[in-house]
């Protein structure tokens, strides 16, 4: 992969031609009684990757997580508005949030294998699904480690504890074991930010593979990041989403002053 | 550019530094460093304290402990020629200060134990021609004595030591009294010579068997009668033939409720007559004593007169008592043997006030026995040239007298504290006195000498194992599934209430529990004890209907109630179906078990007290909930919320994000906290001493008492004698308190360490 050809297809990207994934109307998230997200308007295209960036404390992890609803968990978190995967309302009622997380996966900032083997951590989505046929699981977690580009790595250690991995394998783990239960869009809370180097360019270069599959939205705070892996990008600031355009034409011409002072450093 | 940088160092003077001087930051430098120092050692020092203080607790412990292990020991004190060349009877009084000797002639001598002068001789009034042809010896506190004579008579005396302090000084009097008058008793009306005789006080009287030269066996009772007008004293003589007399005699004994009576015959064999009614008196059985082709050499009774101990041609002891069989008759059963002798016994000398015996044998080997632990605590030759035919014991075991073959008198001081347990005594089965069979008992005194002291640790250790176990029954469900409902799913407001409340229950004094536990709660079980299963039963049916049914309540309802509050909804329902059981009780108990539950229980043969392990299950259960309720909530709220949320982000519910992956990960912090609790429940005292019963029996039963060992040291610890057996066991009883919750804990804490070892880099 060249960062000349990813250049080369952005040049063609427009939003116009895209099939449309998740679409966000009228979003209104609150904190209590703080206004956290501010009338939110988004589609994000499918098997694309969608670039999240913007200071810290502007809502765009928050956003990220509207998309499988992890905000449920806290309390005081109450929201607006419709976000419509396919078509559907997630937040509808009689929406079953465990079957959306199903669909929704996500890979956090902080690597989280649980304390379980290498093998089980990837399986436990599908063990989660009632999967208990060993021979079902065996091909699933393979394909997933491979998918990550960790097999080579661990076929040979599956039953040892994940915690034995460094902190860039342990990452590829859980994005394994996000993609073992076929997840049709996957969401990343800035996930090689805990990462050296080469890590990071392990990822990215995962990003890049998985799109052919899934819709991914990514939240990173590298511009640099922002511009090599992903196809659009969504400027938030402060609650507000600023500008949301092809990755290539937010980073070459903005519209918007704010993004343009922020892509070029002047804050943030 | 930092402004202090540069001050020290030194260049740009003109960017003033905030930081004080060089010289008090040196002084500060030293300052903390003392402190360090001063907390290092201050710590070392608390730590190796704590240490230090455990170890003394431990060292103490077994300091008690120890002694009852021991064996015995004797030391030689004073040698002295014999007053008396071959005596029939030989008895030291209780300080060792005077001693008896009987001869075949009808002479007592007292004299003085330490040196041998004598002190007061005594002739016995004989008839003329007519010559001591066998002696006996009554139960030894009794002192009394009776000489046979060769032409059918008997005489009986007594022998007490008087105790006087003239000018603060000890002086002891032998007194010598005739209970059935100084002149013999005709006993044989043939006047045959009595050639064996066994004499016994009883509640009835004075019981006289003997044995003539013509082969007959009599049988004779004296009772005192006090004429009620003019107080005068008469003896009132019955005399009976016993069927089956043997052929030979070598000793008859009575026993003290003069009921029973053992002969035994020169071939080995104890023949046992049942006298309970003397006219009617039966002969039961014949009992071979010894080994084929040995003879018995010695008979003698325990303290008490219920064990015999034989000692046989071959050196050979063992003991025998009366066991009733299913029928209700008695059998004299063989129970236990003592270690063996190389050479005949010559004589069995048993201790006045406890179990055991001293056994001499030809060869001059002196043996300590102790009959219920069934231990040997010296077998060893009493001197290099001694060869005793002799032995009086001092009622208080500290001393001895062993007259020797060659004419003297060898004074010996004895040291056998505690012969009355062994470490297999304790913990397996023991034949006790009067029991049908071996078994476990814990009943370590009495009022009375004749007690045989029973201290099996089974029964307690096993009442503390019941108790404990019934107590985690019931504490460990109710409170892990409180700390997982309050950790992972409770509100946290209704956390922050309910958290701090049930860690106050933990401050609750145990004694408040026990009191109510043994006063209202036993009681209240006892009366409607139908309700109380039936609420186990559909208390948790309701909850989960409760549950159920609160899913189809109205929106606006549970809305209004909030998240992680519904918990509150199930509160008037546990009050409202605890109401209705306990209404419905005698209802249940009417439909069911004719009336009551209590009574069918006992009808059908399960025993049912007051006081249970179901009543120390729940008081005990209340007790520990909060040691294992906050260690356990503590754990699981500490799982981090980004591996709940990894779990919860793959699809999963929250219940099993709980189970797989909370749970697993706050597992060791849940062991601990269980392990926790039980060590509380093997130690806690005040609620087991006032809810058990304090029965100490063998069973897991759910509706009997128990006793557990740190109640038993309660009850018993204040009474006991310092230094005593009983003393020394129950400080053995805390050392095993001690090992258990010793075992438990590094158990737990090693599983604990594995499984944090599984679970770490969290």
């Amino acid at each position: 992969m060249t960062q000349q050809q990813m250049i080369l297809n952005d040049a063609e990207l427009n939003l116009a031609n895209e099939k449309i994934k998740l679409e966000v109307n009228d979003l209104r998230l609150y904190y209590g009684d703080s206004l956290a997200l501010k009338n939110i308007n988004l589609r994000i295209p499918e098997k694309r990757v969608t670039a999240f960036i913007g200071p810290s404390g502007c809502g765009k992890s928050t956003l990220l997580r509207c998309f499988n609803r992890m905000n449920d968990l806290v309390d005081i978190c109450r929201i607006e508005g419709k976000i419509l995967m396919d078509g559907q309302n997630i937040y509808d009622k009689k929406v079953d949030v465990a079957e959306l997380r199903r669909q929704v996966g996500m890979v956090f900032q902080k690597p989280n294998p649980f304390p379980k083997t290498i093998y089980e951590n990837v399986a436990y989505g599908l063990r989660l699904q009632g999967v208990k046929d060993r021979r079902v699981l065996d091909e699933v977690v393979e394909t997933s480690l491979k998918g990550a580009a960790l097999w080579n790595e661990v076929k040979d250690r599956l039953h040892d504890n994940a915690f034995g991995l460094s902190g860039g394998q342990q990452q590829r783990l859980v994005i394994a074991r996000a993609i073992a239960i076929e997840p049709e869009v996957l969401l990343l809370d800035e996930p090689a930010s805990a990462l050296d180097p080469i890590s990071t360019l392990k990822i990215e270069e995962l990003i890049y593979e998985l799109k052919d599959k899934y819709t991914i939205v990514i939240v990173t705070h590298n511009m640099q990041q922002a511009a090599r892996v992903s196809d659009y990008t969504a400027f938030m600031y402060m609650g507000d989403l600023i500008e949301f355009d092809a990755t290539n034409k937010m980073f070459t011409n903005p519209s918007q002053q704010q993004t343009e002072d922020y892509i070029t450093g002047r804050f943030g | 550019m930092q402004p202090n940088q540069a001050s020290s160092a030194g260049v740009q003077s003109d960017i003033q530094s905030l930081l004080p001087s060089g010289e008090r930051r040196a002084r500060l430098r030293r300052w903390r460093s003392l402190k360090d120092q001063m907390s290092r050692y201050g710590i070392a020092f608390a730590g190796i304290s704590v240490v230090l203080a455990f170890t003394t607790i431990f060292v103490y412990l077994f300091s008690e402990v120890g002694p009852i292990f021991s064996s015995a020991s004797v030391e030689q004190q004073q040698s002295y020629q014999s007053p008396e060349q071959q005596p029939v009877f030989a008895n030291l009084e209780r300080y060792g200060e005077v001693g008896l000797l009987a001869n075949k002639a009808g002479e007592l001598q007292f004299f003085n134990a330490q040196t041998g002068e004598l002190r007061q001789k005594l002739q016995l009034a004989l008839p003329e021609g007519a010559s001591i042809t066998s002696f006996s010896r009554g139960e030894p506190r009794s002192g009394i004595i009776a000489f046979g004579l060769s032409n059918g008579q008997v005489l009986v005396v007594k022998h007490e030591y008087n105790l006087s302090y003239p000018n603060d000084k000890r002086l002891i009097s032998p007194v010598v009294t005739y209970p059935l008058g100084e002149t013999p008793l005709q006993l044989d009306a043939k006047q045959q010579a009595i050639l064996a005789l066994a004499v016994q006080e009883g509640p009835s009287g004075t019981a006289i068997t003997a044995f003539t030269a013509d082969g007959r066996l009599s049988y004779n009772l004296f009772e005192a009668k006090t004429e009620f007008l003019t107080g005068e004293t008469t003896l009132e003589r019955s005399e009976y033939q016993l069927p089956d007399a043997p052929k030979t005699v070598l000793k008859m004994l009575v026993d003290t409720t003069l009921q029973n009576l053992f002969v035994a015959d020169t071939q080995g064999n104890i023949h046992y007559y049942d006298i309970r009614d003397p006219a009617t008196a039966r002969y039961v059985e014949a009992i071979s004593a010894v080994k084929a082709g040995q003879t018995l050499t010695a008979l003698e009774f325990l303290v008490g007169s219920v064990s015999l101990i034989a000692g046989g041609s071959d050196g050979s002891l063992s003991q025998w008592f009366l066991v009733r069989d299913e029928h209700n008759n008695f059998h004299l059963k063989h129970i236990r043997d003592f270690d063996q002798h190389p050479a005949a016994i010559v004589q069995i000398e048993p201790e006045y006030s406890r179990k055991g015996f001293m056994a001499i044998d030809a060869k001059g080997y002196l043996g300590i026995h102790y009959g219920t632990s069934a231990r040997t605590l010296l077998l060893e030759p009493l001197g290099e040239q001694l060869q005793p035919e002799r032995i009086a014991i001092s009622p208080i075991n500290q001393s001895f007298l062993a007259l020797d073959k060659n004419g003297t008198v060898q004074h010996f001081a004895l040291e056998n504290a505690h012969p009355e347990v062994s470490w297999k005594a304790m913990w397996n089965e023991v034949w006790y006195e009067g029991r049908a069979e071996k078994d476990y008992i814990w009943q370590a005194s009495s009022g009375s000498d004749e007690f045989e002291a029973k201290m099996s640790l089974v029964p307690l250790a096993s009442g503390t194992l019941k108790a404990a176990f019934f107590a985690m029954l019931f504490a460990t469900p109710l409170a892990l599934m409180g700390a997982l409902y309050t950790a992972y799913f409770m509100a946290p407001a209704l956390r922050g209430k309910v958290k701090p409340t049930i860690e106050v229950m933990e401050a609750l004094p145990t004694v408040i529990l026990g009191f109510l536990a043994g006063l209202w709660l036993a009681p209240f079980i006892e009366s409607y004890l139908s309700a109380v299963f039936s609420i186990l039963l559909l208390l948790p049916l309701m909850m989960i209907a409760t549950a159920y049914l609160w899913r189809y309540a109205p929106e606006k309802l549970r809305f209004a109630l909030g998240h992680g509050w519904e918990v509150v909804v199930l509160i008037p329902v546990i009050i409202l179906l605890i109401y209705l059981c306990v209404q419905a009780s005698p209802v249940i108990d009417q439909w069911f078990f004719a009336g009551n539950l209590r009574q069918w229980l006992t009808d059908n043969g399960i025993t049912y007290d007051q006081r249970n392990a179901l009543v120390v299950g729940i008081a005990m259960g209340f007790a520990v909930i909060p040691n294992i309720f906050s260690i356990a909530e503590d754990a699981i709220y500490n799982v981090p919320k980004h591996l709940t949320q990894g779990s919860l982000a793959l699809g999963a519910t929250p219940w099993q994000t709980m189970m797989n992956v909370v749970l697993p990960t706050a597992s060791p912090g849940v062991f601990a906290a269980v392990m926790v609790g039980f060590g509380r429940a093997v130690g806690e005292t005040m609620i087991v001493l006032m809810a058990t019963g304090n029965s100490p029996i063998v069973n897991f039963n759910l509706f009997e008492g128990m006793r557990t060992l740190s109640a038993n040291i309660a009850v018993e610890l204040p009474e006991t004698a310092v230094g005593s057996t009983h003393f020394r066991v129950l400080f053995l009883a805390a050392l095993v308190l001690l090992v258990f919750t010793f075992i438990f804990n590094t158990v737990a804490e090693l599983i604990r360490q594995r499984l944090r070892q599984r679970f770490s880099n969290l």
